[in-house]
């Protein structure tokens, strides 16, 4: 593996393939004035927003420097590493000499960093205790050639200060040659001083010559210090044609504010020359010197984008551009100015809700996707918290009401929360009254609360039978307000069809959060109807599935090897990630779509800088807050056919599994793929499986701590890696039948069932009905491995899965 | 141009068609009639994404 360094969310090679790598320098105490005034103000976010900046212009690591007469380094240092590790996207460089404060900081981070730095100042002391931790934190050093007698300035010095230091750290230490970062220091030929004419010279021949004679080390630079004292506009410019002169010595990286470089290319040719000029002393025969030269020849330029001089905007502006984009920082700035100009209901009324109502509008045209659209109710819902404290009670209680639930039997709620954040951050007022909810419930609580709505959600296609049974009910109640329904196995036909004419007002399908948003628009305009029944091109859906309808029963049994159930506690979660199926969990789960709008370049791009990336930190953070932890209650059983029932055998007992079979050609039934009794009897293998409670949790506190985002972020997760464990599992399974000899080569392999047999999910398509859990938890007794049923058989955790496995080659999935 | 299912990664290729859905070989996507569903999950055409 090439060195590198690492952040929570990806690694960096020190070698860049078009080096130097870019270090951006400007979190930092002494080195800017804007970080510093935040820091000393307490503004820890502020003091992060200038680390984003640098990550958006193009830095690769970043510097993080937090010491300052008179504060606490370690308490600034420790709490900045926290936030930097949790949001930059990079890695970090933790710049501080005091060893205290350095493992302090290297204990919290959760990658590779590198330590800033080291040096012989004092004989190797504090060296010594730094090297100490760099080996024990696996961490990178820099190490800066100074030494007892100060700072070197000749190459001869800078290499022979280089070599003492690299004895002690490689030779006494331990570190590899490419743990250090050797920096032979920079100094200003801009300022006039003649000892220092020929400091770049010295400098770049110390780069080539420590990479000459310390083979594999890398070299680092502070570059600006080389153009201090020069105007602003010209100190770029040399900057920039300086660094390129010490990446041809073999510079490896460099620290810099990645906004300030300009590519060389964007230099003229004749700017060039009086760098060049200046950096290599050449006096070319002229009276004045190179220094005054490029003074001369820079004198009328003025620096043309300073990003600080950005255009004010009318604060009405800034709030609502900071909602559609989704940025919480500083909201609060923006909202205390409004404030002194508007009530604040009007702010809500007349800024926020409608930023939010065209952030739906952007994602309805397909311009905003849903990862975005919760940043956006997050920066919403920030608003007006702080808002909320100076609006009097009677404004928060205006706007129309409606009650959410998931309805009895059914623990999925994803779906409905999504409904909630919408709404909510919409100007309405939900009340989420949770899962399992009976319809007693739900009817005494509309009245209570005297909603103008009631939405119902529910993913099992029992819970669509919940919602048809019971909206009789809610007619006899006397209810009157629309109801809306929402959930992965409902139609619209099926609404149309069933449910709307059991109830006396609109009942309306909606197949998406937003279209629970545009019911409440569609209502509030008097406009809301119940939906009708539109069969799409006037056909009903097609029914995929195999033609192939002789199944060949001479098809033998395959040996287990064992009868009876076993639970299995300690699977490595770490195992299951090959088997996550990403493009359900980006696109799917989380909604990274590539829309219309979208080019494929676009769309890798987003890929790579933020899904991905996204997606690696969470295999991280699952793994070390260990969130995962996957178990299996499985097991095999003599069993026969008989129609469409399989009959189980489990020591004395034989349960009769019945199911469904297909209404229409080829007439399908899980019972086909196993032998009768005359045939000779069969094998059948069930599991359940679970990834266990503790990621449920964690995604619960994110939704009740308005973390949007991240709670679709980790629910999306916590369902694609139970999906998961059930394929690997199923391939456990198949190894331990002997038929497991096709494996498929990728994801798109297990996607289209490129193995023997099939996994049939109780409560899917081609067995709907969850009666069965009670038989298969009689056999598999998963209540071992934590998971239990609710009244109406469904599992809990919610992350958990269960099937009926059938080995036959010709089983494929198919629905009733 | 091949499509992918947002719900299962299921992807169209209209080189091959969909025989679970009766489709032939040489079938574009948008050709696909609107009743047409994922042969593999049942989502509908528009939880597909285009893919290239």
């Amino acid at each position: 593996m090439k060195p590198s360094v690492a952040s929570l969310y990806q690694a960096v090679e020190i070698a860049q393939d078009i080096p130097p790598l870019l270090i951006g320098e400007r979190s930092n105490t002494n080195g800017s004035k804007k970080f510093r005034d935040c820091l000393l103000a307490e503004d820890f976010d502020g003091c992060l927003r200038i680390g984003l900046d640098q990550e958006a212009q193009g830095a690769q690591i970043l510097d993080l420097c937090s010491a300052y007469a008179g504060r606490d380094e370690t308490a600034d240092l420790t709490r900045l590493v926290k936030l930097y590790a949790e949001s930059v996207k990079i890695p970090i460089m933790i710049d501080s000499t005091t060893p205290d404060c350095i493992e302090a900081c290297l204990k919290l981070y959760p990658g590779r960093c590198i330590i800033n730095s080291i040096n012989l100042e004092d004989g190797g002391k504090t060296l010594d205790k730094v090297c100490r931790l760099a080996k024990k934190y696996g961490a990178a050093v820099v190490a800066l050639t100074i030494n007892v007698k100060g700072m070197a300035m000749t190459a001869d010095e800078k290499v022979e200060t280089a070599r003492q230091i690299y004895e002690q750290a490689v030779g006494k230490h331990g570190l590899r040659p490419q743990d250090i970062l050797f920096d032979p220091l920079t100094f200003t030929i801009g300022a006039g001083d003649t000892s220092l004419l020929d400091a770049a010279i010295q400098t770049l021949e110390g780069i080539r010559r420590i990479k000459q004679e310390l083979p594999g080390v890398f070299t680092v630079l502070g570059l600006s210090n080389i153009s201090f004292g020069l105007p602003q506009a010209s100190r770029k410019i040399l900057n920039s044609v300086f660094l390129h002169e010490a990446v041809e010595q073999g510079l490896d990286a460099a620290i810099i504010d990645p906004g300030k470089i300009l590519p060389l290319a964007q230099i003229s040719e004749e700017d060039r020359t009086f760098c060049f000029d200046l950096i290599y002393n050449r006096e070319q025969g002229e009276e004045k010197s190179p220094l005054m030269r490029f003074i001369d020849h820079f004198a009328e330029r003025v620096e043309t984008t300073e990003a600080d001089e950005t255009e004010e905007k009318r604060p009405e502006e800034e709030l609502h551009q900071k909602i559609v984009r989704g940025d919480k920082d500083g909201i609060e700035d923006v909202l205390a100015v409004l404030l002194d100009r508007y009530p604040p209901l009007e702010i809500v009324n007349q800024i926020l809700v409608p930023a939010m109502r065209h952030v739906g509008e952007l994602f309805g045209k397909g311009e905003l996707l849903l990862p975005f659209v919760l940043q956006s109710a997050e920066a919403m819902k920030k608003s007006v918290a702080w808002l909320e404290p100076h609006m009097l009670k009677v404004d928060q209680e205006e706007g129309i009401k409606i009650l959410l639930a998931t309805v009895q039997g059914d623990v999925h709620d994803i779906g409905k929360n999504l409904v909630d954040i919408l709404l909510s951050n919409n100007g309405y007022k939900v009340f989420n009254i949770g899962i399992k909810v009976p319809a007693e419930t739900i009817i005494a609580k509309a009245r209570e609360l005297d909603v103008d709505m009631i939405g119902l959600s529910g993913l099992l296609v029992k819970s669509a039978i919940v919602m048809q049974e019971s909206l009789p009910q809610y007619r006899e109640a006397g209810l009157k307000v629309p109801i809306l329904l929402g959930g992965a196995a409902l139609t619209s036909d099926f609404v149309a069809t069933s449910c709307v004419p059991n109830y006396d007002a609109p009942v309306v399908y909606c197949a998406d959060a937003f279209a629970g948003l545009k019911a409440l628009k569609d209502f509030e305009g008097g406009t809301l109807k119940a939906t009708v029944a539109a069969p799409k091109n006037g056909q009903p859906r097609m029914k995929p599935g195999v033609k192939d309808v002789n199944i060949d029963r001479s098809h033998p049994a395959p040996e287990p090897p064992f009868y009876g159930l076993r639970h299995v506690i300690d699977i490595d979660p770490a195992e299951l990630f090959p088997y996550v199926n990403e493009q359900a969990l980006f696109r799917g789960r989380w909604g990274y779509r590539r829309t219309s709008s979208t080019s494929a370049e676009e769309y890798t791009e987003l890929m790579r800088k933020t899904v991905v990336p996204l997606y690696e930190g969470l295999k991280q953070r699952a793994l070390s807050e260990n969130l995962l932890q996957p178990k299996a209650a499985y097991g095999y059983f003599r069993c026969y056919s008989e129609g469409d029932t399989v009959f189980v055998e489990d020591g004395d007992e034989t349960m009769a599994f019945d199911f469904p079979r297909q209404q229409s050609p080829p007439h399908l039934c899980i019972a086909d793929y196993y032998r009768s009794r005359d045939e000779g009897g069969d094998v059948a293998a069930f599991f359940v499986v679970t990834i266990g409670e503790q990621i449920a949790v964690e995604s619960k506190k994110l939704f009740e701590a308005d973390a949007y985002h991240d709670y679709l972020m980790l629910h999306g997760f916590s369902v694609e890696v139970t999906d998961a464990l059930a394929e690997y599992w199923h391939e456990v399974m198949r190894r331990e039948l002997g038929i497991a000899a096709e494996k498929p080569a990728d994801m798109t392999g297990y996607v289209t069932q490129g193995y023997q047999g099939s996994r049939y999910g109780f409560g899917y398509p081609a067995c709907p009905d969850l009666d069965a859990h009670e038989m298969l938890f009689k056999l598999l007794q998963p209540e071992m491995i934590g998971v239990t049923l609710t009244e109406t058989m469904e599992m809990v955790p919610e992350v958990s899965t269960s099937a009926i496995i059938a080995h036959h080659p010709q089983a494929k999935y198919f629905a009733v | 141009m091949r499509y992918i299912c947002a719900n299962c990664g299921y992807i169209y290729d209209p080189a091959q068609g969909d025989p679970m859905n009766d489709i032939p070989p040489g079938t574009s996507f948008d050709d696909l009639p609107d009743n047409w569903v994922c042969p593999l999950c049942y989502a509908d055409k528009d939880t597909f994404d285009p893919l290239d």
